[in-house]
């Protein structure tokens, strides 16, 4: 059961994680827009906004080494846009505000994520206006993303235990059929949820 | 008045999978009924029917009626506010961020609001004994409560009629007896789906045995249930409490099954 891969922390008690959701939310994307703004010709003053989040981190009491790791993660994603520049002449210096810049904003939402339930970030969009069909979709996907990763891990260790031989072709075709089951039963599961929307008088 | 009537059903899936041939079937207001048979004998495709869920297209009237309204388009708003249905796998049910907002779902859909919401929110958390439950989400449940969140979901639209597919196969023992104690508490016509012939024995005075699409049994729980060659011959067992019954009325010697 790993339920808590995206956001472990977000239920912990700090000053941060007392403010209300709409402040955090507006501040964390009111940061990443100035993060994109500042011209890559300045690196010095991306330190202002990394102080910031450094010190915000601290006090909401999140270890470092998690928020370290979870921006690990993603780093890969944000280094094959980046690496791109480096093809154009002069591009190590984009290069280098590109990845400083997308690492920030990653930074940010991480901490958002983990200092704010999802349910509440929620809450900020319905009361902002945002159309109700967006938050449905977006409440279960939050809600069926662990279903579903929960379900892989089962099938995964399932096969797992079945496998005797690490020979290649075969390895990744069982895990393409994991990755159909996968898709099947969440698409059964996909018409049991409706039904029991249904049930209750959705329309 | 009849809870529900349901005359000659006959149903195929749309990929030509016969489930439900010539089904009749009528329950009196206040009864409990437990509805069991082997794997793939229709239970389930049958409560779908009871609120409008399946067939998919409905013209006209479908044979079945609720509490006298005929179900179809029409009626279904009230139908599935009169109708409770319980699905077999809890994570189908809970499908909102929290506890709150899932068992405030079927309120808010009936046109509810505010207060009413609350109100009704708090009673049905209250009788499924999960008062302060509410802000957790559902992932962070165990397999009992989760069922329990499920059923407060249900109550909380003050539903005439419970239809409880499968309501104990994810539960230990200790989640079927609280369960169990919580219907028995429940006023209702319930009609309940399962294997658990130990929950039927306990709660229902009558059963229906079902067997490829059809119904093969009907009558008082304890006589269907003694009888060794029916429940043999349709893929169930006689159930361990009436192994050790009186001889004459059969039924079961302990005290709180009499």
């Amino acid at each position: 059961m790993r339920h808590d891969f995206l956001d472990r922390y977000s239920r912990l008690s700090s000053p941060i994680h007392r403010l209300p959701a709409g402040v955090k939310l507006g501040t964390a994307l009111g940061l990443v827009l100035t993060i994109v703004m500042i011209p890559p010709g300045a690196l010095w003053v991306f330190s202002l906004p990394a102080v910031v989040l450094l010190a915000t981190a601290a006090i909401s009491r999140i270890p470092l080494a998690f928020l370290v790791r979870r921006i690990l993660f993603f780093e890969p994603l944000v280094l094959g846009i980046a690496a791109l520049n480096l093809l154009r002449p002069g591009g190590g210096r984009i290069f280098l505000a590109v990845l400083i810049k997308s690492t920030l904003s990653l930074f940010t939402m991480i901490l958002l994520a983990n200092t704010t339930p999802f349910h509440a970030l929620l809450r900020v969009f319905r009361s902002a206006g945002v159309p109700p069909l967006f938050i449905t979709v977006l409440a279960l996907m939050y809600r069926y993303l662990f279903v579903l990763v929960d379900e892989a891990e089962r099938m995964t260790r399932a096969r797992s235990s079945r496998t005797f031989d690490r020979n290649g072709a075969r390895l990744w075709r069982s895990t393409a059929s994991v990755i159909v089951q996968l898709f099947l039963r969440s698409s059964e599961r996909a018409e049991r949820i409706f039904a029991a929307m249904t049930a209750r008088g959705w329309k | 008045m009849k809870a529900l009537a349901i005359r000659h059903l006959s149903y195929r899936y749309p990929d030509g999978t016969a489930a439900l041939d010539d089904v009749s079937l009528s329950v009196e207001e206040n009864e409990c009924i437990g509805l069991i048979g082997p794997n793939g004998s229709g239970k389930s495709t049958l409560l779908l029917h009871v609120n409008g869920i399946l067939p998919e297209r409905t013209q006209g009237e479908s044979g079945v009626s609720v509490f006298g309204m005929a179900v179809c388009p029409e009626t279904l708003p009230a139908i599935r506010r009169t109708v409770g249905l319980l699905f077999q796998d809890p994570d189908d049910q809970l499908f909102c961020p929290t506890v709150y907002e899932d068992v405030a779902f079927g309120p808010q859909q009936f046109g509810e609001s505010g207060d009413a919401v609350r109100s009704a929110v708090m009673e049905a958390l209250e009788r499924t004994g999960l008062k302060g439950f509410g802000a957790r989400s559902p992932h962070h449940l165990s397999g009992g409560e989760k069922q329990r969140v499920c059923l407060a979901g249900i109550l909380a639209c003050r539903p005439r009629m419970l239809v409880l597919d499968e309501p104990t196969s994810d539960l230990d023992p200790r989640g079927k007896r609280e369960l169990a104690a919580l219907l028995q508490r429940l006023t209702a016509t319930k009609i309940i789906a399962t294997h658990d012939l130990e929950l039927v024995v306990k709660l229902c005075s009558r059963a229906v045995v079902m067997d490829g699409g059809r119904i093969v049994a009907d009558g008082p729980t304890v006589e269907l249930l003694s009888n060794e060659e029916l429940m043999v011959k349709h893929g169930l067992e006689k159930p361990h409490i009436l192994q050790h019954s009186h001889p004459h009325t059969n039924y079961p010697l302990s005290p709180d099954h009499g």
